[in-house]
This record gives C-alpha cells, structure tokens and sequence, in this order.
C-alpha cells in the first residue's frame, strides 16, 4: 500500500501523524512511561521509606514516620563515612583512567591496521559480556593462590621471592582492583562515543589544520578535543553517574572488604537494606547522592549548551 | 463506618511493597514482581495441584539433580506439578524481598543463616509449630542448632523448619603435622603446630574476610574461650577479658602461622588453599576433603578430620543452619508441608546424596552409626569421617548462647566479627580497640532493631 492510499484510508490519523506537536509527544510516550514507573515511582517511593522505620519485618504491621532520623544516623556510621569517601574515589579514579584508556582507543581504532575489525570486536567486549561474567574472570586474575597477574609479574622479576600481592585482601590494593576492574567496564563505552565523535569531525578543518603544520599533540589538544568535548561530555556524564551508583564490582569482587573499605554506598545501602532488611536506613544511604549529583549534572549540561552556543 | 475502597495506609503498603520487589529485582537481576495473590481463605489453605520450591545451590555436586528428581517423583505420586528452582545462597534475601513484594512467588523458600536470616521474614511466613510437634512427637525433639534455626522464643512458634547444617570441623594435613609431632587438638596446639608449618611453607589457614567461613571460625575461636557477642537475655556482652584474649590470640595465629591470603579468601578460598598442597590446616565442611578427593585423592589421603580445636573454656563451633520456610501468601500451602513431611521422612537418602555434608537438624532423623560417617569406602581409612558424628556436641548457632533474632542476622551479614579480628590482626587497632570497635557497631545494630 503507498503512502497516498493509506492517506485516503485514514485522512484524520493522517493528518494527526503530520502534526509534529502530536507526533512528538507519541513517539515520547513510552519513554516517559518508562521513567516514571520504573524511576520515577521507585525513587519518590525511597524518600518516602528513608523518612520511616520500615524493615522487612515490619512492613506488613505497619510502620512509623521517623523525620530525617535514618540520615542522622548515618553520620554516626564509620562504615558509611567510609563509603562516602569511597564512593567519590572510586567513581573520579575509575571515570579518568577510563578516558584515558577510552581516548588511547578511540585513536588507535581510527587509524587503519590490518585486523581492527576483529580488535574493535575484543575491546568491545568487556562493555558488552555480562558484568557478572567479566568479573568471575577478575576475581581468577586477582586470586589470593593462583593469581596469573602475580605470576606474570614474578616471571618477569618485578616480584621478588615471598613477595605475593594480595590483591582483594589488603584495602589499598582491592581499592585499586575495583577502580581497575570498573573503568576496564566502561572505556570501551567512551572510546565508542570519542570515535563517533571524532569522525564528525569536518575533513576540512582536519586538512587545513595539516598544512598549517599541526602535529598529533596540537591536533589532539586544540581541535579534536574541542570539538568533540560536548559529545564526551554525555558520554562522562553517563559513565559518573553509572559510576556513583554502581555496586555490582563491588559485590561481585570484594562483597566491601577487606574491613568494609571498599564498600560504595550502593554496596552498603543493599547490604543494609536488602540483606540485613533494613529498608529505611538501605533507602537513606541509597539516596544520600542524588542531591549532589543532580546539582553536578545540572552544572555539565549547562557548561555543555554554552559551548554549543 | 463502612470503608469504602483503599485507605491511605493500605495503598502506601501496596505501593510500598511493590517498591521494594522493583528494587530487589533490580539489584539481585534475578527476580521480576508480579501481581498480587489472592489471600488464603478464612477457612485455611486448600489443597492445589502445584508446588513450587526455591532452593539454595549446593556445593556437592549432584545434589541439586537429586532433589530436583525427588521432589517431581513426590508429584507424580501425589499429582503434584512441582517446578524447583535453584538460587545462589547470596541471592536468597533479595530474591525473598521480591517475592513478600509480589506477594507471589514460590511455595517453599531455602534459607542458609550464614548469609540471610529467616528471622527477618518471620512476619511473612507460616507457623511451622504443628508440623514441628507433628515432627517431634515422631522422631524426637530438634537440636539446639534447629532450635536456634527456626524457632521464635518470643512468640512461641516455628518460623521455619530446619533442615539441616554443615558442621564446621578441622580438616589437617595428617603427614605435616605427624612430622612436627603435634596433634591439632586445642587452639594452642594449632598455633604451635602453625608456627612450625609455616616455616615448613605450609600455613594454617582460616578467612578473616567478608564470607560465612570467617563468621563461624571467629565465633568458634570465642566461644572457645569463654567469650560471646550476646548472653542469654540478649544483651551485648562482647567487650568482655574473654573477647579481648580471643583477639589477641587470633592475632597471634594470623602473623604467626597463616599467610597475608587469607585476608582475601571468599568462601572457596580455603576449600583452594587445602586443595593445593600448601595449607596443612583449615575449619571447614567436609566439602574441602570432598573436592580434593575428586581433584587429588592422593592428596586427600592425607587430609585428616577432627574436631574444632578445645579452648580454654570450651570446643565450640559456629555452622551454617537450613531451614525452609512456606510464604503466608504461599498458594500451594498444603503442598508445601505434605513435601516437607515426606522431606522428613526420606531424610537419610538426602544425607547420603550430599556425601555426609547435610548434618540433620533432629538426631532421630539419622541415628547413629551414621551412614558415610561411620564407614566411608571413598576414605582411606574408612571410618576417617567417623569423628563427625560427635558435631552436635561442639555446634552451635550464630546466636549462641542466646537465640537468633535480626539483630543477630544483621551482625552476621555485616561481616564485624571477621572485621573485628581483621583490624587486629593487622595492627589496625589493638585487640582492646578492636573488640570495643566490635562492640559499638553491635550495640548500634541491636538498639535499631529493639526500637
């Protein structure tokens, strides 16, 4: 059937479809359905639950209102200072190494090699295996026994003898794991978007930048970044806040030990909330960001549309 | 009045409860909320044709296909259709936040109390206190480890029937320690003992780490010396000279006869180090001795059982309680007990099946001699296993010597007693410090679930 002919069959929906002030809001439907059932309830539902005593004990008796009670007491928490802190290390240190691993991609990929097809395929990887899968390979490569990392590292005499990291059992060392572990998730993420990036960029300026004599740093630097920031900047935006609100390294690899310094606040808000089901003090810990990264994303998005402009 | 419709405080509780699956769903990846059941009727539960089980994975391989097989050959006989599922002992909580949101979900719930207390969902649960007396006037009454497991002090009833536990006893490397001339017999043996195999290259080993292996350890190294986390009345008595000299011997185990990996291990990581030659001692379910066998029997010849080591005051040690729960909302209710008494019934076909591993929680389920137990013929010698049919003597649950409760739950969860020792033994604080640290944490955790 052509386009006329459906058009005869049903002029009014035609005539709906053509109007973008009707289209629009359609075709953004399901979206917005999608966030506020599945974010948006869940999320007013945990401000509620932070302000109560609820747990799963009591949740059928019925429970009280409690105030700000449960986000008192978290100050008092040495465990969740501990996370905080943790929460901002681990989300900075993993975001940077994963742009520079992201942007050090992003340029080998653009130039043309024999088998990028097949490297482009393994980098993806990591971003596109199951978390919980990546990570059972982690925890074999930072074994306390049979660690391949350690071995590789005695082979090549960078371990002395009875020198035997522990790679998960000492806080500094599992600290760097979950870092390492987590931006080794995300940089494929972000080379992805500096490539996309990268490629729109207009040939022209790449050329004139060429016969003014640019070298590889000064194009990095003072044309390609520039121009392709207000991209990666959704894409930093993105993996921050995937980051903040990550636990799943972390309870995949350490469970938040060695004594609790690694747990995130996503780690602690589920280990208090679900497994030890305290529901409101889970919810009070789980919200505890979102003010500060609303306020954070508010910030980017606005730098972003003044460079757009 | 007549009420008409929802009150304010029903739809919160809805929605409420609908929140939290989304969450737990969200966070375990595991379990989707579905719409709400029709409740029991006033009349009690009816007899249905389905019966749906959620059962923890088990370590022993084979385990898994045997009771699956068993639970569908019980419905076929019965006209039963049974569906079990498996789960993660980790994902139980999460899986369980799921299901009281949905108020749907599975007819039978596993629970391990190493990881996730069913005391936390007593209130959504059935009273178990008919089939329990039903049980006992049959076979006797349950140990105290079943006791502490499934029953409610304050309100007098079952919440849970209890399974069966793992007992925790020593598993030693027979050849090391005959060529130090030591018998790991009490904790002291075991340090001196220690001392000497590490300098051999052959360390002991026990977790201090986030896993249930380092919560039932430690407990047992406290025990043994006279100390405990709460007495009977449930009041925190853990700062007490008993604690703090259990620390410092820990400490003294860990710089003295154990190696930095220990502070690493998961669950499986002692069950690897004894498996790999290295390790000369460790406190574990037989699972470890089980694994080598099949991975190393040569090795495995040599790895000998005992009992916990005996302390100053004691020979305690902690385990990992199963019991199974049946939902309120539970729609095949019948089922679910007519299942858990032919459970009961069968229960030495289970034992069997998991190789000696799954201790029962009523001695008169398995009488002495234990089958396996008392004559292996995979063991060299075959009565090697002999020694773990005294484990009700020397086991004891996470409470002890007061009962399980969420508080309880909680201090296993949050790992503080392994922390505890961590922070000592690493000279993080002194053990006094330690133990006070131990302490604070507790009481924080025991006042929020008394208010």
């Amino acid at each position: 059937m052509t386009a006329t002919a459906q058009r005869r069959g049903s002029p009014r929906l035609s005539y709906l479809l053509d109007r973008t002030e009707v289209l629009g809001p359609m075709l953004m439907a399901p979206a917005i359905l999608y966030m506020v059932v599945l974010l948006g309830f869940p999320f007013l539902l945990a401000i509620y639950f932070s302000l109560t005593d609820v747990t799963i004990n009591n949740i059928q008796l019925g429970f009280s209102f409690v105030g700000v009670k449960n986000f008192a007491a978290l100050f008092r928490d040495a465990i969740f200072r501990q996370a905080l802190r943790n929460t901002l290390i681990f989300a900075i240190s993993s975001q940077l190494l994963a742009m520079i691993l992201g942007q050090t991609t992003a340029l080998v990929l653009m130039r043309n090699f024999r088998g990028k097809t097949l490297v482009r395929v393994l980098i993806l990887l990591p971003w596109a295996v199951p978390i919980a899968l990546g990570v059972l390979g982690w925890k074999w490569m930072f074994d306390s026994l049979y660690s391949i990392i350690n071995w590789t590292l005695r082979a090549l005499h960078i371990l002395g003898p009875g020198q035997w990291p522990q790679w998960l059992g000492t806080p500094t060392l599992a600290m760097i794991s979950i870092i390492v572990v987590h931006a080794w998730k995300s940089f494929p993420f972000i080379a992805v978007i500096i490539m996309g990036a990268i490629g729109a960029i207009p040939q022209d300026i790449i050329d004139a930048a060429k016969v003014d004599g640019a070298g590889f740093w000064r194009q990095t630097f003072q044309i390609n970044l520039p121009i392709v920031a207000p991209i990666v900047s959704v894409g930093v935006i993105f993996g921050t806040v995937f980051a903040f609100t990550d636990m799943s390294v972390v309870w995949l690899l350490t469970k938040g030990g060695p004594i609790n310094s690694t747990h995130v606040l996503g780690s602690y808000a589920f280990q208090v909330g679900i497994v030890s089901g305290d529901i409101g003090q889970g919810a009070a810990i789980s919200l505890f960001l979102v003010p500060i990264l609303m306020l954070a994303m508010v910030l980017t998005l606005r730098a972003m549309r003044r460079r757009e402009l | 009045m007549a009420q008409k419709g929802m009150s304010r405080r029903d739809f919160l509780k809805t929605v409420g409860m609908t929140g939290i699956g989304l969450a737990a769903a969200g966070l375990s990846g595991c379990a989707t909320p579905q719409a709400p059941a029709a409740t029991p009727t006033a009349a009690g539960p009816t007899k249905t044709e389905e019966l749906k089980l959620l059962l923890i994975s088990h370590f022993v391989a084979g385990y898994d296909d045997w009771i699956k097989k068993f639970a569908m050959e019980w419905g076929e006989a019965n006209g039963v259709r049974v569906t079990v599922d498996f789960i993660n002992n980790l994902d139980v909580s999460a899986r369980g936040a799921a299901e009281v949101a949905a108020q749907k979900g599975h007819d039978i719930v596993q629970w391990d109390q190493a990881v996730s207390s069913p005391f936390l969902w007593k209130n959504h649960t059935v009273d178990l206190s008919e089939l329990v007396a039903e049980v006992e006037s049959e076979y006797g009454e349950f140990s105290a480890v079943g006791k502490q497991a499934g029953y409610d002090a304050t309100t007098g009833t079952w919440f849970s029937l209890p399974i069966f536990y793992m007992a925790f006893p020593a598993l030693y490397r027979k050849d090391l320690w005959d060529e130090i001339g030591i018998e790991p017999d009490t904790w002291d043996d075991v340090l001196e003992g220690g001392r000497k195999l590490k300098e051999m290259g052959n360390p002991i080993g026990i977790p201090i780490s986030h896993g249930s292996d380092g919560n039932v350890n430690w407990r047992g190294l406290i025990w043994s010396f006279g100390g405990a986390i709460q007495d009977e009345e449930q009041n925190v008595v853990i700062n007490s000279p008993e604690v703090v000299e259990a620390v410092k011997f820990a400490r003294a185990l860990y710089k003295e006869a154990m190696t930095e990996e220990v502070l690493a291990w998961d669950d499986t990581g002692n069950n690897r180090f004894i498996a790999s030659g290295k390790g000369s001692w460790i406190i574990n379910p037989i699972s470890a001795y089980r694994s080598t066998q099949n991975s190393d029997p040569e090795l495995a010849d040599k790895i000998f059982v005992w009992k916990p080591p005996q302390g100053p005051k004691a020979r305690l040690m902690g385990v990992t309680p199963h019991s199974w729960t049946i939902w309120k909302f539970a729609e095949n209710q019948v089922n679910a007990m007519e299942f858990m008494r032919h459970f009961v019934a069968n229960y030495r076909v289970c034992f069997e099946t998991s190789g000696g591993y799954n201790f029962p929680m009523n001695p008169g389920w398995l009488p002495q001699p234990m089958p396996i137990l008392s004559n292996d013929p995979t063991s060299n010698p075959p009565d090697k296993l002999a020694v773990l049919q005294t484990a009700p003597e020397w086991s004891v649950a996470f409470g002890y010597p007061g009962p399980s409760s969420p508080a309880i739950g909680e201090v296993v969860s949050t790992y503080i007693i392994p922390d505890m020792i961590a922070q000592a033994a690493t000279d993080q604080l002194t053990p006094e410090e330690a133990v006070a640290w131990a302490e604070e944490q507790i009481k924080r955790i025991f006042q929020k679930w008394q208010t």
